[in-house]
């Protein structure tokens, strides 16, 4: 097996980006600004191995909870953080709009079909599209995979909203107000975090 | 000290992990585990599970994107 | 004498931070880092997007599209053009090239084929149940569990449990047919 440096494809993809930033800029900046992030945020998944379906499914499978607390570390960062910049757009009249959607049962059963996939497919939503920028034709499938499901799930998403009653969205703070609302948030996430702790230090003092 | 190969070759996480948790319990302390994979969520998924468990783990990336993983059982 | 262990001592030094620079850029980042970082860049999406980070909504967007283009669906898509002109087309495939670029950076590109027919099959069953889940629910891992949470949605917190649910099931399936 050889290790030869790739830094001639690495100087000329980078190139390609570059040109592509440029192009995106004239459409639209805010296109290519987005680009830009998603590229980091291609890169920072990569260089840290980060994978959500790992957070939910190494509990059950090999008893590990590293992913789990790191998911629980970028919530108790973003609940804060989305508050945040909400409340400082909407002071400023800036018009900006969070992922508060309704719900019904078939959002549990859509959460148990998706879990169940993740875990078939070796990757969640990002870890399939990180994983296809790594090259694994395992995931390359799954993509199409997902293509198919988007469009079964979209088709057949007036056949469920007939049969269950969709919940008109709760956004959290509307109930309790902003600073309660983070707080409790905040308070489950840290309770989840000590009793996986504690659920760690009882399987080692077993073994 | 004997050195065993384990082939993990193109399983997806977490298969390679589990195989390797039971390979371990047939091994005796200061057997060795060899293990390759091109697939970097795992190669550092079990570096990682290995120092958690108390276990020597030595990581080497011995072509490009392919990782070659010593595992000594100390416990 | 001591000039020449002075000299190996900073020898030691530089390597040792060459070394730690190398890890930038070829990686593992500790968990915890990568988690800080994505959690930022989470925050800078929904500062720029002035919407938060998804996947599955676009992936739903060039779905319809291309079932409208072969006949599997009558009723109004989002055109090509259009398509090219979200951002959520962007961001998708921004995270593909980030992920691959992160390969090259640290010399470890490379295709990495299927062993075992099996995979294939839970791929792309796998593929399907996700899609599928996510777009009843309106959203997936990113635009669900991370992003309504992040945005105090009760429904983000519902899909969660579910998914975890949905994990332990699919884990039994993995033992049962995979391993």
């Amino acid at each position: 097996m050889i290790k030869k440096s790739q830094r001639k494809l690495n100087i000329g993809f980078s190139l390609v980006m570059v040109l592509f930033f440029l192009l995106l800029l004239q459409i639209s900046p805010r296109l290519a600004w987005l680009f830009v992030l998603s590229l980091a945020l291609g890169f920072t998944l990569q260089k840290s191995r980060l994978c959500f379906a790992a957070s939910f499914r190494d509990p059950w499978l090999v008893g590990s909870t590293k992913l789990t607390e790191a998911l629980i570390i970028i919530l108790l960062i973003c609940i804060p953080g989305f508050a945040i910049v909400y409340h400082f757009f909407t002071v400023c009249n800036i018009p900006i709009a969070l992922n508060v959607t309704p719900f019904g049962i078939h959002t549990f059963i859509g959460g148990i079909l998706f879990g169940i996939g993740m875990v078939l497919a070796g990757g969640c939503a990002s870890g399939t599209l990180m994983r296809v920028g790594e090259g694994f034709a395992m995931q390359m499938i799954a993509l199409v995979g997902l293509i198919i499901g988007a469009f079964l799930g979209k088709v057949s998403l007036p056949y469920w909203l007939q049969i269950f009653h969709e919940f008109p969205a709760v956004f959290l703070p509307n109930i309790m107000g902003w600073v309660p609302a983070v707080i409790t948030q905040l308070l489950i996430l840290l309770l989840i975090w000590q009793l996986i702790r504690r659920w760690q230090r009882k399987r080692k003092e077993l073994t | 000290m004997a050195t065993y190969y384990l082939d993990i070759w193109g399983e997806m996480c977490p298969i390679p992990i589990i195989k390797t948790q039971r390979k371990l319990k047939e091994l005796k302390c200061g057997d060795t585990l060899v293990l390759e994979t091109d697939h970097s969520c795992t190669s550092r998924a079990l570096v990682v599970w290995a120092q958690e468990h108390g276990h020597k783990v030595k990581e080497e990336e011995v072509a490009n994107g392919i990782w070659r993983i010593e595992l000594t059982k100390m416990r | 004498m001591e000039d020449r262990a002075d000299q190996n001592a900073l020898a030691e030094k530089g390597s040792q931070m060459g070394e730690k620079f190398k890890v930038i850029y070829k990686g593992p980042w500790e968990y915890w880092v990568g988690a800080v970082v994505l959690a930022i860049l989470n925050i800078i999406v929904l500062l720029v997007r002035q919407r938060p980070w998804g996947i599955t909504t676009n992936i739903e967007e060039w779905s319809m599209w291309l079932a409208g283009q072969i006949g599997l669906y009558r009723d109004q898509v989002l055109s090509l053009k259009e398509l090219f002109l979200t951002d959520g087309t962007y961001l998708n495939l921004g995270l593909i090239l980030g992920a691959f670029w992160a390969t090259v950076v640290a010399s470890q590109a490379r295709f990495r084929p299927l062993k075992n027919k099996k995979f294939a099959i839970s791929a792309l069953l796998g593929g399907i149940l996700m899609g599928y889940g996510a777009r009843i629910a309106h959203g997936c891992n990113i635009g669900l569990v991370l992003n309504g949470i992040a945005s105090s949605s009760l429904a983000g917190w519902i899909f969660t449990l579910a998914v975890l649910v949905g994990a332990w099931v699919g884990a039994k399936l993995l033992l049962r047919f995979l391993l």
